[in-house]
């Protein structure tokens, strides 16, 4: 029993909604449920173990919506394996279970804390270049790593089912993680100094410099000062307060 | 004083699509401040406004994350709402695109993303009930209604996220006449507090970006900047 393409296809386009129904208890178990049923469908036309398919898979399930694509595919791939009896029920309920830790934590490190942030960072540093094309230039970088990716997993996991592991290993997600961090970081630095200048260019002579300055000023303060723990929200509002005032009296 | 429906509508769909793409379909990106600001600026005929203001939140709301399914801050309702506040001050004042516009949207609007968290923890409380019930349908073997539940969660965010972004083109209308009364030293202090709240945002910034040495890169690259700028200004 092999799920035909068109399933395949249907299975991987509605795990793109695996965080539509997300709830305190289950967390993301009905969008897996959703994802994988014209699969689940096609492997048990009969009704009971249709019913049991879908029951084991209402457990708790959370993970990187991204990488949640590997687990989708490498459920296709023992669910085949179940439907043809190869291997019990609960070869997939602990394919899941151990996978589901892992791989949010590799999703969580390398999309949310380094991809984003250096993509976010660098269109932002490129407004003054790109203006509003710079909301683009993020949309097209972020989105061909992301879709890239999510096709990727799902295909290595319908394809080797456990070996997804050692196939995300190889892409040394956690160096080019580390990478890109750096590029966030220079890019913000970049855009402070940008920004010193574009504000001082209102003003002439010695004026000028001191607004650059003082604007290079409040942006190291600031992360010396979130360095010992300071609320960015304080510094914010403080800073704020401070400019007004500046800008009023001065 | 007028409030543009169109305007009132367009603000509305595009924050209840944008609540739907951050959650429930495909999160690709567009309900970060950089985008959903911007975009709301051009619905809404006020494009610069949407990018300056979304630029300063997606440097401050760069690390925001949601780790292990636990809600972070909601950085898109105050995108959203800023951008079409500010938008809307400006088609009423007749100026467009102003610092001193951005920085009292931003002042106003930002705290608006622990009030989305709050929102979003309701509604995920209240979700709870479609988990409980797609058990309960699978158990009566309904399992095309059990599977279906999945979609009908995510409605309640398009509403209540649309709702308010609709509701801020309307505050933003009558916002214009108090602003127009502000004196003029204060208007200057909102102009020279844009750009504090630009750097005080990047510093952020380069702190969430959990680099090894963050304070090298960002000193190395704001150095040249500064340098090649110095250099195209000597050389003209």
């Amino acid at each position: 029993m092999r799920l035909d393409p068109y399933t395949v296809l249907r299975v991987l386009w509605r795990s793109l909604f695996i965080q539509a129904g997300f709830n305190p208890e289950g967390l993301q178990n009905l969008g897996l449920v959703f994802a994988i049923y014209p699969a689940l469908q096609q492997l048990y036309p009969e009704g009971e173990a249709l019913n049991a398919a879908v029951r084991r898979h209402l457990a708790t399930f959370n993970t990187h919506p991204y990488v949640a694509a590997g687990i989708v595919g490498g459920i296709l791939f023992h669910e085949e394996r179940i439907a043809r009896g190869e291997e019990p029920a609960e070869q997939v309920v602990q394919f899941k279970a151990s996978l589901m830790g892992p791989l949010a934590a590799l999703g969580d490190g390398f999309f949310w804390l380094s991809l984003r942030p250096a993509v976010g960072a660098f269109s932002v540093a490129l407004v003054p270049v790109l203006d509003v094309w710079a909301a683009a230039l993020f949309l097209v970088l972020f989105n061909t790593v992301h879709l890239y990716a999510r096709g990727r997993f799902f295909l290595l996991g319908y394809r080797y089912g456990d070996g997804l592991v050692a196939h995300l290993s190889a892409a040394h997600l956690p160096l080019w993680g580390e990478r890109l961090r750096s590029v966030a970081a220079a890019c913000a630095g970049g855009l402070v100094a940008w920004l010193a200048l574009a504000f001082g260019q209102h003003e002439r002579g010695a004026r000028a410099a001191a607004l650059v300055g003082a604007c290079l000023v409040v942006g190291a303060l600031t992360f010396g000062l979130l360095r010992r723990a300071v609320s960015p929200w304080a510094l914010w509002y403080a800073g704020a307060a401070l400019a007004i005032a500046a800008g009023a009296l001065l | 004083m007028t409030v543009i429906l169109q305007h009132v509508l367009l603000a509305g769909l595009w924050g209840g699509l944008l609540a739907l793409e951050r959650r429930a379909f495909l999160q690709a990106m567009f309900s970060r401040p950089l985008v959903a600001a911007t975009v709301t600026g051009m619905l809404l005929d006020d494009a610069s406004s949407g990018l300056f203001i979304g630029l300063v939140l997606e440097l401050f709301f760069l690390g925001s994350v949601s780790l292990g399914g636990a809600a972070q801050e909601l950085e898109t309702l105050p995108a959203v709402v800023a951008a079409a506040f500010a938008a809307s001050l400006d088609h009423q004042s007749g100026v467009h695109g102003t610092p001193a516009v951005w920085a009292l949207s931003l002042l106003l609007c930002a705290p608006l993303s622990r009030v989305g968290r709050a929102f979003e923890r309701r509604l995920d409380a209240r979700a709870q009930r479609y988990g409980d019930r797609a058990r309960l349908y699978s158990d009566e073997g309904q399992l095309r209604r059990a599977v279906r539940l999945n979609l009908k969660a995510m409605w309640p965010h398009f509403v209540l996220f649309g709702l308010l972004c609709a509701a801020s083109v309307v505050v933003g209308t009558f916002a214009s006449q108090p602003f127009a009364l502000l004196p003029t030293p204060l208007i200057r202090g909102l102009a020279w507090c844009y750009p504090a709240l630009a750097a005080i945002s990047a510093a952020v910034a380069v702190n969430a970006s959990h680099a090894r040495h963050a304070q090298r890169y960002a000193a190395a690259a704001a150095l040249v900047v500064l340098l090649s700028t110095l250099a195209v200004v000597r050389l003209r």
